[in-house]
């Protein structure tokens, strides 16, 4: 037995017990060289005996270092554990504070992943701080009006603009597609060739347009979504090449786009070139939304400057334009915004003041928190006394107040995760079209991160208040002096949780003020007279591809036919044709005579909006009729030439008197007559005041030659 | 190059010892003369600081002198970085740790 070596094995509990086994190992080990050393040339002498004796007694100078080191370490995990076992025995207590707190975390990250994903987060383009709409605004009404663009502008754009590297149109189209089952209606898009090229993405396969395919005589190709391909293609590797008959027209596919491409949204599930030919483009009319990438070296503004300008040049680049003189009569202006801005806009007060809201519920359930922990710490006064009498100091007395928040707030931090992606997928699903950038939400490394930050604020919050009750540096006589029955004690205590008390009831009131008067917003816009029935009425669109019907008596004679047939159909009440149901695709303005309101040259046209609808259209959404009749059989351009108008408009342009009998025309076509006056519907939107319009019937036109419209809407009342 | 470790005497001593051939703890000891408490506390220090690097001896080593295996310590390649400083501010003690270990 080595001398001294028993000092090992009693050292080593010292050593916290993952080091211990390696610490003694290497402690024997060395002993027993050294002995074996000391013993190589016989007795050792007493003295060298002694020095190895006393170097052994060091070993518990080592082991002391060891523990002290892990204690370090430890001493947090020690308090967390601590925590932990507390709360547990506290189950009511923990259960309050943990839902409370994951509610409120939860609704503050189910917000900022909307914050996030529509707001914060760039556009999924290359350089997305280049990328710029093109929209103008227009005069001609009694409010200015936000308009898109037309292809003579964009033709403007593109050549004389320099400060704009690539510029583009889009615009999103209804297709009929044909396959090997039934007849399918695609949500695409028709994009100019260098669409892809200013949003500077390339096809995942194949290859995206090539400019001579946006020629009127270019090529029929396409380019489908990833979605497209896999859902209805199978995911075929042989589809480039391969042929699609859209609208009657065979085209060729020649490019996928990945996954994760869309723009404005990922609504489109295919793509064909918008022909836009520079003989026949107008300058007037706004069909299409643009959108263009600034060159290096050039800022958003200095476009906007530049575009502002070429709008003034357009007299002196169109010297003989009519529409050049009706864009400078209804005032053209550009407006250019960085294209995030363009698409976030409308929502973007909406998200922050709902982020703001929540805050303030967030701040509320950490002031309940609070207060439950200040009235739980005054029922540790025992508790927290025996810590100071055997000698905890006020450092770690205030570490164990904040390690139950930090794992009350660590555990709420993550069931609030949970909630909110529970909760941000259900809102998704339910408002898919009326937040932009929808595809690009999601719980990501930042939502994360935001996540843990309140949560490391709210334990910081609520564990402030119990450290301001007891973090005094007399926290020993304090405790002496008692807690809640002591004078000086209670009376703070209750100022405290009087205050947060103060708190949580005024910020409620501030959210239940806001609340109510969002409340009254949505039951003032559900109490808005629509104008029109919306109980069992189906609604859908159809169009009749040129390709596949030319002659336009067929095409007028298909809808008629279709009513008939719907129409027999039990269950179906009645059946009515037109350009857009109310609250659909929207309707067009254009210019129109008014007989007995003759315009002088030049002054600004009548514009009001214009519905085509076929017999049956205004009874089956239960539009009603004020004066005179809706239109029957014959109201037609080769028949009566009938017109509606509804109540704003008569009342415009005649008010007091009767409308019936009057006459109007457009585009100097024949006279139409008023043969009725309808109510007024909300066909924008049920906050906008309805505006003036006419209804013309389906077919106008010379009577020679009658023009149906090929797309319409269908309403189907059931019984 | 920013110092992970307080560059004392004692410290110096060890690291000095260990790069001169000394890689055991009671050899340290006993190149650098340090009080026999205050040798193993600097080499767990640096050990943790990934100054130096700590292992067994090979088994046979180990059983050929009918002893357990030792523990030796090296430097690490940071630890090796850090001699530029010793060297400097300890001089005087290069020429006591030149000699290889016996």
């Amino acid at each position: 037995m080595i001398p001294g070596a028993a000092c090992i094995g009693w050292a080593s509990r010292f050593v916290p017990f993952m080091r211990r086994r390696a610490w003694r190992r290497e402690w024997e080990a060395e002993v027993a060289h050294a002995w074996q050393r000391l013993n190589r040339n016989g007795q050792p002498s007493a003295w060298s005996v002694l020095r190895l004796r006393i170097r052994i007694y060091t070993c518990v100078i080592d082991a002391l270092w060891e523990r002290k080191q892990t204690m370090k370490m430890t001493g947090p995990l020690n308090d967390v554990r601590h925590a932990v076992r507390n709360l547990l025995r506290h189950r009511a207590f923990t259960t309050i504070a943990v839902t409370t707190l994951a509610l409120g975390i939860g609704a503050n990250t189910a917000v900022f992943t909307l914050v996030d994903g529509v707001l914060i987060s760039p556009l999924a383009f290359d350089d997305p701080e280049q990328l710029i709409a093109i929209q103008h605004i227009g005069h001609g009404g009694p409010e200015a009006r936000q308009l898109p663009m037309s292809q003579g502008l964009y033709n403007v754009y593109r050549e004389h603009a320099s400060t704009i590297e690539s510029i583009a149109l889009f615009a999103g189209t209804t297709v009929n597609l044909i396959g090997d089952g039934d007849a399918q209606r695609i949500r695409g898009q028709a994009v100019t060739p260098g669409c892809f090229t200013v949003l500077g993405v390339e096809a995942a396969m194949g290859r995206t347009f090539l400019e001579e395919e946006g020629a009127p005589e270019g090529e029929r190709v396409i380019i489908l979504s990833d979605g497209f391909w896999r859902n209805d293609l199978g995911a075929d590797p042989a589809v480039l090449g391969t042929s699609l008959d859209i609208n009657g027209i065979l085209r060729r596919v020649v490019g996928v786009m990945p996954a994760e491409f869309g723009h404005p949204n990922q609504d489109a599930r295919l793509w064909a070139p918008l022909i836009v030919d520079p003989a026949r483009a107008s300058l007037a009319n706004f069909g299409a939304d643009g959108i263009a990438r600034v060159g290096p070296g050039n800022s958003v503004q200095s476009a906007a400057t530049e575009i502002e300008g070429l709008i003034g040049r357009l007299p002196e680049l169109f010297p003989e334009s009519g529409a050049v003189s009706f864009l400078q009569e209804v005032g053209l202006e550009s407006s250019v915004l960085p294209l995030k801005q363009s698409l976030v806009g409308d929502v973007t007060a909406t998200l922050w003041i709902l982020l703001g809201t929540v805050g303030f519920v967030l701040l509320i359930a950490c002031a309940k928190v609070a207060n439950l922990l200040l009235v739980r710490a005054e029922g540790r006064q025992r508790e927290l006394a025996l810590r100071v009498a055997v000698g905890a100091g006020r450092w770690q007395v205030l570490r164990s107040f904040l390690s139950e928040s930090v794992v009350l707030a660590g555990v709420g931090g993550f069931l609030g995760m949970v909630i909110a992606g529970l909760a941000v997928k259900a809102s998704l699903s339910l408002v898919l079209t009326a937040i932009p950038r929808v595809a690009e939400i999601g719980v990501d490394l930042r939502v994360m991160s935001f996540t843990a930050v309140i949560a490391l604020g709210c334990a910081v919050f609520f564990g402030f208040f119990p450290m301001l009750r007891y973090g005094a540096d007399d926290l020993a006589s304090q405790l002496r002096e008692g807690g809640a029955r002591g004078a000086t004690g209670g009376k703070e205590s209750h100022r405290l949780r009087n205050g947060l008390v103060v708190v949580q009831m005024a910020l409620a009131l501030v959210v239940l003020v806001g609340s109510g008067l969002m409340y009254r917003s949505f039951q003032a816009l559900r109490s808005v007279d629509s104008g029109f029935d919306t109980e069992q009425i189906l609604t859908a669109h159809i169009t009749v591809p040129t390709a596949e019907v030319q002659d336009w008596g067929e095409v007028a004679g298909f809808f008629r036919q279709l009513s008939e047939r719907l129409e027999a159909q039990p269950g179906i009440e009645s059946v009515g044709f037109g350009q857009s149901v109310p609250l659909g695709n929207g309707l067009g303005y254009f210019s129109i005579d008014v007989e007995d309101h003759p315009r002088p040259e030049g002054e600004l046209p009548v514009f009001a909006r214009n519905h085509q609808v076929e017999v049956g259209f205004i009874e089956t959404l239960g539009i009603d009729v004020l004066d005179g009749r809706a239109f029957q059989d014959g109201d037609g351009a080769e028949g009566a030439r009938s017109v509606l108008v509804t109540e704003s408009f008569a009342q415009h342009w005649w008010p007091g008197q009767s409308a019936l009998g009057r006459r109007m025309g457009y585009e100097g076509e024949d006279w139409y007559n008023i043969v009725g006056v309808v109510a007024d519907a909300h066909y924008q939107s049920l906050e906008q005041t309805p505006e003036e319009m006419v209804y013309w019937p389906a077919t106008v036109g010379p009577a020679e030659d009658p023009q149906p419209t090929r797309g319409m809407d269908v309403a189907i009342k059931t019984d | 190059m920013g110092r992970l470790f307080s560059l004392t005497y004692p410290t110096a001593s060890v690291l000095l010892a260990i790069r001169g051939g000394h890689r055991y703890g009671f050899d340290i000891m006993d190149a650098t003369g340090l009080p026999d408490g205050t040798a193993y506390p600097i080499l767990r220090r640096l050990e943790r600081r990934a100054v130096l690097t700590g292992d067994w001896e090979d088994e046979a080593d180990g059983k050929a002198e009918q002893r357990p295996q030792r523990r030796y310590y090296e430097l690490t390649p940071l630890g090796h970085k850090s001699m530029g400083d010793v060297e400097a501010r300890f001089p005087m003690l290069l020429p006591l740790f030149e000699s290889e270990a016996s």
